[in-house]
This record gives C-alpha cells, structure tokens and sequence, in this order.
C-alpha cells in the first residue's frame, strides 16, 4: 500500500542517515586536536603522520589559518574543541591575553632564545619563516625577476603582483611589516609601508585574503609576497619553474608559535605533541619542510642546501612579535583606510 | 493541458532564441569542463598536450574520503528532516491563511536573508559550550536544515495551493477516511512534483553548503565544500581541480536523477 | 476545534528547531552585537563609518544589478525553453540547473579559469587583438561570478511560471492585431510577473549573502560579508561582526518582504 512504501522508505532514509560517518578512523587512536594544522603548510601532513607513528596520537590535520583559529577558541572558551593551537607569532600575545592558552613549558623550553617564547610559558616558537618574493619565471613571460621592493612599483610588472590582504590575513600584515623596516620605518611608525602600498596599487596588485601557492604554481599570480617554504616547497617538491627572491632592501622572518589550549578535552596529549615538535627528530622535520627550526643545529646540511645561501638571509631580521601583536591593529585600520 | 502545435518551420525568432540560450549555456558548463579536464592533467599550464593522470584524482579519494562521505550523509540527513518538517509545515500554510501563518512564512525565509556566516556566528555563541553537541555533524545538520527549509515548503506549498485541496479532503472524509488516511493517501500523492522539485533544492543546496559550514565545522567533521576551498587555497590547481572532478561525478548523476524523476512524476499527472 | 488541534500539533516541531537554534541564538547575537567595547552604537557605527557605507553600497548596487540582468536573461532563456520542445531540450535544462549545487569557491576558481591571467577570455583576446584581457579581480569578475550562480537559482522559477502561461491569451491578443513585443510586453510579462518577483527576490538575497565567491576572488571590493568575516577571523570582533550580520540581515529581508507585497501573495505560492 501507499502509506506502508512510504513510511518503510522514509525509515530506510533516516536510518541511512544517521549511521555514523566512516570518518571515524581518528577515535580509535589516541587523539589530540589542533587547531591550524593544515596538511600542506609547512607540511604539517608529514608531521601528523610522524606523530601517529611515534606517540601513537592522531591528530587530524586542520585547515583554519591564524585568524580563524583565535576566533574559534575564543568562542568556544568555555568548552574547547582543540588541544593545541599553531599560529602565527603575533597572535600568541593576542591568544595569551585572550584567556585561551595555559601555560605549558615543554621539555628544552630553556633552549629557547628570549624573544621566541612567552617568559611564562603561555606560548613558544618552534620554527620560522622569512618574508619574500615568491616567483613563478615562467609565468613572467621574459620580464626580468624582481629584486627589490622597489622593482616592484616597475609597470612593467603591471597585474602580476599579489600580495595577502593586511587586514585579513597574518601574512598580510608581516608584508607590511617587512616592507616597513626596509624602508626605513619602525614598529610605530608605518608611513613608509602604507607610501609603498599605496603606489603599488598602480600596478594593478592582486589582493587574496587566503594562502594562494596554488595560484603561484598555476601561474595566475606570478609574483607573490610570501614565505621561503612556500616557494622552496615549490621549487624542490613540487618541481614548478619557482624561485624565492630576498629583495635587496631588506625583510623579516616570522617566528611560528604553538600554544596548549586552555581546558583542551585532552591536555595530556596535546602536551606530548608539543614536546615532540620540539623534540630532534620534529625539529628535523621542520628543516626538511623547508623551515628554519627554532634550535638551528637541527637542520642538517642537506637541508640548508636547498635554502638561499645565508648570505642572502643576512638581509633578514627576526619580527617582534610582542610589538606587532600590538601594532596589528593599527596596520589593519591604516591598510584599510589609507589604500583600501 | 497542452494545445496541440502543428509542425511549423521555425521563426528566425526562434533561432535567436536557442543561440541566446546555447550561449548561456556555454557560459555555465565550459568553465565547468575546464576544471574537470584540469583535474586529470598533469600541469595545468601545459593542459592536456602535457599528459593525462589520475594521480590527483587518487590523491583526494585517499585524502578526502572522510569529508565527501559526510557530505552525502548530511544532504541525505537533511533531506529527511526537511521532508519530515517541511511537509507538515506546508499543509498547515496551505490550509490556513491569517496573521499567524503569514508570520510564520516570514520566519522561515529569515535564515535565507541572515547572511550563512551570521547564522554560524549564532549558533556557536549560543551552543559553543555544549561540548558534545559542538563537535558533532548534527551542529552542521541543524545549520544546513535552517537553510534549506524554506525551499522545500515553499516548493511543496505551490502544489498544494494549486490543488483543491478543500474538494479532495472533503470528498475524502464523506468516504470515511480519517486524518491520517488523508494525509498519506491523497494530500501527499497529489504534491509529488512539488516534494521532488524541493527534494532536488535541498540535496543541492545542502551538498554545497559553504558560508555555514565554514564556520561551525571542527577537523573531525569538514564537509566537502571546505575541504575544495583549502585544495584550492593551499595545494595544486590540479588537485583542487580534480576535487571539483569528484565533486561532479558525485552530484551530476543524482541530479540527473531526480530531475527524471520530477519530469516522470508530472508527466503522469497529465493524463 | 480538533483540525486546529492537529494542524498545530503539525506546525510543533518545526516551531521548536526555530526557536531553539534560530530566534534564541540570533537574539543572542544582537546581545553580542552591543557588548562590544562600542556598545550599542556599534549598530550606529555601521551606517556612519565609511568603510562599512562604501561596503554596503558597493554590495547592494551589485547584487542589484546581478539580479536585473539574471531575470533578463533567465526570462528569456527560461520561456524559451519551456515553449519550444526539440531535441536535446531536457539536456539544455538539466545543464542549467547544475550549477545550483556549486559552493562559491568553485564557482570563483571558474571565474579565474575563464578570466584570470592565465584564462581562456585573456587567451582569445591575445590571439585576436595581441593583449590580455584579464577582469576576473575586477567588478566585471565579481559579476560574472554572481550572474553564474543566480541563472541557475532564477530559471527554474521561471519555466515554472511560463509552464502556466495560458496561449489563448495569447492568441487572442494576435487576433486583435498584437505584434510580437506587444505580446511580449502586455501579456506574457504582466503573467509572469510574480514569478521574477519571487525569483528576483531569492536572487538579491542570496547576493547579498554570497561569501565563498568574493573569498576567492581577491578583488578590492569588499562586499559586507567578506567584511563580517573578516571582523570575526581576524579582529576577533564578535560584536562589531554581528552587528554588520544584522543590519545585512534586516537589508535583505526587507528586500524580501518588498517583493512579496508587490506580488500580492506569498512568495511560497509563486514557486
């Protein structure tokens, strides 16, 4: 009858649906939950592989970026989802006076210069980054490869140039940063950062608020503010004609931190997690992801070949992360209201 | 009823008109055959001449598995909650029309106005505590039925106010049928085209679903539509492109499918 | 009376899933939305402060005009389609509606794919003229990307409609000496009226809404969703991102209620 074929199918259906998701690999194991954890920045995949090995803990990768993240524990303060938290360097003052790490210090917290960790152990660096000019050179069709920031206002590069949105993406802001300083301003004074942008718009620049590597590689963006890892990964993994550029006036690295949620659902874990990523062997890892390790003696001489050579990274100081936590508003109002 | 049409040489009128259409036509599905043959390519600079592989495709069925798989249960889940919700919902607006109802209708439409993120923003400052309820599908299920719902009874309403519902139902009752004989026996029956169309709504609506799921989703329950914008985002134009791939073999064939069922459905009501 | 009785007992369970995972949280977030460190004048700052007037001008003015052109193409395509009967006719359709399913992501990627750097609009361009016409990061790109999603949502409203044209209208007005665009403009489209209305109305409110395709198109336009994510994601600015969430919220539905009182009826009845 009518009603009986109805009522069995729309059984079948919610029984169907409410079976539960084969995705259920990660509750066998011991789990641990990270926040920005993304599988192919800084080939944190790799890494989670590595922890499942070694400490038998799965930690499915995550894809929010810096800011996503804080403004997911911030909301879910009082009953966290993640156990730990990767972010960029600025947002660990912002996550510590926030209320949503506790302090841990990991085993060989001491190794940890001052200026990469929180003195009370809220937060500390496990590797950093250096800013640049991350080139596809096929994708300049014969132009010559920019050298400096200054090559950059060239119209000659008109439309090839992208960078990430200042007042929506962490990368965004430490380009203005190191624009700034190799141009002569300070973490108070952002006038020649915000001259700069303002005269690139000009060349008609390429504004993304998310991570564009993919777009590097394809071509559609040909020159990129972006990190060393990111093009090294290109160049050497992904075999793309890419290369990275320290442009000749200057630029920052930014240190990485990670942090143990406050009132994560399992804080044992995510503590063994974050001493493995300090530990030799995560640490090793980190170098051959093309990252500089916060304890340099781990990267290995291979490793260090597929770097520019340190002359070129004579250029580079480390970014203050104490001082852009503070001035990262600042950047965003004057990025927004001064070049839109 | 359909008037019948002699066979009549076609107006230049008409030919404009299918070029216009085949135009736009274009438009919608040559983008869409260029992200999928990127997705088997080997570079998607060189395109096709650099060579074929299925490397990218394998790599997101590996990486991926979890998020597709929950996609097709959340569109599935959320089909049978707007049927279940939806329906009786209809009838009731189809029945009665005063202040309360018109109300009620405005309520409905309310999530489709709220933007999705604003939406999301809500029900994480409202629920984000609730520890288990937070971290599971259901949170992006109830997301996704909030969304959804409007669609499927304003599709089921429009059949139901084009038939005399009135005329049936009564005849129905003088013959001793009681309420639920009624409702499964000849209110349903009659609005089939109108419960497959907003079926067909719902699937697609939900297996696409972005702006919410964005926000309300946790690393152990990503749906489909994120997992393509990190692809897209953070690896290679050809996996992301070979995601999309998936993405279409997953949904064109179920599409296909109830839109032949809808046409079957309305094709027997004109007898 | 019992049929009172029942019908509530229908409209029950759909009142609770509003209740408790709509109202309740949205009233939540109108609380949030005045304790931040504006207060209350946080709902005043969105009209007075230029960034977020420019960002909801820039939003209203295009989600507008997407929706004028959708409905004039979708008019078109979608009366002729439904009229004309001829090979291949189920196929065309069945390929205009696929794009429904799309997240806003892909739907941005395909704008690239056609108009980005390295698209397939630059490469004509450059084979007939010598130059690169590149517009996917620009306003043009963003309505592309619009158009592509709102033709799809638009159509099917529209054959529905024009399924229940009355050709003896019609014919009668040719008999009285009617030529084709009078037909056109003082029969067919007085008919179809309330289905561009409805369908119209859905079009700007999604518009409005639309967050996926700006995310990946980096245009300097910011549209207000792209702001309200980025007052959440990156300020960490609950209060200021909902009030943003809710004055967009009020816009669009307002929008909604308008077109519906134009119809004369809901927008349910319209299909």
């Amino acid at each position: 009858m009518e009603r009986r074929r109805l009522i069995q199918s729309t059984a079948a259906m919610t029984a169907a649906a409410v079976l539960p998701a084969p995705f259920s690999a990660f509750a066998q194991a011991a789990r641990a939950l990270c926040y920005n954890c993304p599988t192919e920045w800084a080939d944190w995949g790799g890494m989670l592989k590595l922890v499942n090995q070694k400490l038998n803990i799965s930690v499915p990768p995550d894809n929010k970026n810096s800011g996503q993240s804080m403004a997911a524990l911030i909301a879910e303060k009082n009953n966290p989802v993640a156990d730990i938290t990767y972010l960029g360097g600025q947002f660990g003052p912002q996550a510590r006076e926030a209320g949503v790490l506790s302090p841990y210090k990991p085993q060989r917290w001491n190794e940890i210069p001052d200026g990469f960790k929180d003195k009370d152990g809220f937060w500390f660096t496990i590797h950093s980054g250096t800013l640049g000019l991350f080139v596809n050179t096929a994708a300049l069709r014969g132009k010559p490869v920019p050298r400096s920031w200054q090559d950059l206002t060239n119209p000659t590069y008109k439309g090839m140039i992208g960078y990430l949105n200042p007042a929506s993406a962490a990368v965004g802001q430490v380009g203005v940063v190191a624009v700034n300083l190799a141009l002569g301003g300070n973490y108070e004074n952002f006038d020649p950062a915000i001259r700069f942008f303002k005269n690139l718009q000009a060349n008609s620049p390429i504004v993304p608020t998310q991570t564009s590597y993919a777009r590097v590689i394809s071509g559609e963006i040909p020159i990129l503010l972006d990190y060393d890892f990111n093009a090294y990964r290109g160049q050497h993994t992904d075999k793309a004609p890419v290369q990275f550029v320290i442009p000749s006036e200057g630029t920052v690295s930014l240190p990485y931190i990670m942090g143990l949620v406050n009132k994560g659902p399992n804080a044992d874990n995510g503590r063994k997690v974050l001493d493995f990523v300090l530990s030799d062997e995560g640490q090793r890892h980190w170098a051959n992801a093309y990252l500089r390790p916060v304890f340099a003696s781990a990267m290995s001489a291979e490793a260090r070949s597929r770097f520019l050579p340190d002359s070129e990274y004579k250029r580079t100081q480390a970014v203050d992360v104490f001082k852009l936590a503070s001035a990262a508003k600042v950047i965003a109002d004057r990025y927004q209201k001064e070049v839109g | 009823m359909q008037v019948p049409v002699k066979k009549q040489r076609r107006s230049p009128l008409f030919w404009a008109q299918l070029a216009f259409t085949l135009a736009v036509c274009a438009f919608l599905i040559v983008p869409v055959f260029m992200s999928m043959t990127a997705g088997v390519t080997l570079n998607y600079m060189t395109g096709v001449s650099g060579g074929l592989t299925t490397q990218w495709v394998e790599k997101v069925l590996t990486d991926y598995r979890g998020p597709i798989f929950l996609s097709l249960q959340l569109a599935l889940a959320c089909l049978v909650c707007t049927l279940l919700l939806g329906i009786p919902a209809a009838y009731v607006l189809a029945k009665r029309q005063n202040a309360f109802t018109r109300a009620i209708e405005e309520l409905l439409v309310m999530p489709v106005a709220v933007p999705g993120i604003a939406t999301a923003l809500a029900l994480i400052v409202t629920y984000g505590s609730s520890g288990g309820f937070r971290t599971s599908w259901i949170f992006i299920l109830v997301g996704h039925v909030l969304f959804t719902l409007p669609f499927m009874v304003r599709s089921v309403l429009a059949v139901m106010s084009s038939i005399d519902l009135k005329t049936l139902e009564e005849g129905a009752r003088s013959l001793g049928a009681n309420f639920s004989q009624r409702f499964f026996g000849i209110v349903l029956p009659n609005c089939r085209s109108g419960i497959m169309a907003g079926s067909l709504m719902v699937v697609t609506l939900s297996l696409g679903e972005f702006n919410m799921t964005l926000l309300l989703h946790t690393p152990l329950t990503q749906t489909l539509p994120v997992g393509l914008a990190d692809t897209y985002a953070s690896l290679r134009l050809e996996v992301g492109s070979a995601y999309t791939l998936v993405f279409f073999v997953i949904i064109v064939p179920l599409l296909i499918a109830l839109q032949w069922a809808s046409n079957a459905i309305s094709q027997r009501k004109r007898i | 009376m019992r049929e009172r009785i029942q019908l509530a007992a229908l409209m029950t369970p759909v009142a609770i899933l509003f209740v408790a995972f709509f109202l309740l949280p949205l009233a939540q977030l109108v609380a949030i939305g005045g304790s931040g460190k504006l207060g209350w004048s946080a709902y005043l700052a969105v009209f007075t402060e230029t960034r977020y007037l420019k960002s909801f001008s820039a939003t209203i003015a295009l989600s507008v005009a997407v929706t004028i052109f959708t409905l004039l193409v979708s008019g078109i395509a979608g009366v002729f389609l439904e009229r004309n009967r001829f090979r291949g006719r189920t196929l065309l359709t069945a390929m205009l509606t696929l794009p429904l399913a799309f997240p806003g992501v892909v739907i941005g990627f395909m704008v690239i794919m056609l108009a980005g750097r390295q698209g397939l609009v630059p490469d004509i361009t450059d084979l007939l003229f010598g130059e690169r016409l590149v517009f996917a990061y620009s306003m043009a790109g963003l309505f592309m990307g619009y158009i592509y999603f709102s033709i799809p949502r638009t159509i099917l409203t529209v054959m529905a409609a024009a399924e229940k044209l009355d050709p003896r209208l019609e014919e009668a007005a040719r008999s009285l000496g009617a030529n084709s665009f009078m037909v056109v403009r003082d029969v067919i489209l007085p008919a179809l009226k309330p289905a561009f209305l409805a369908a119209g109305a859905i079009c700007f409110a999604t518009s409005m809404g639309a967050f996926g395709t700006a995310f990946t198109l980096a245009t300097r336009i910011n549209v207000v969703p792209m702001v309200i994510y980025t007052e959440f994601t990156l300020q960490a600015n609950v209060a200021m991102a909902a009030a943003l969430s809710f004055v967009l919220g009020g816009i669009t539905w307002a929008a909604l209620a308008f077109a519906r009182s134009l119809s004369g009826s809901s927008v349910a009845a319209s299909g």
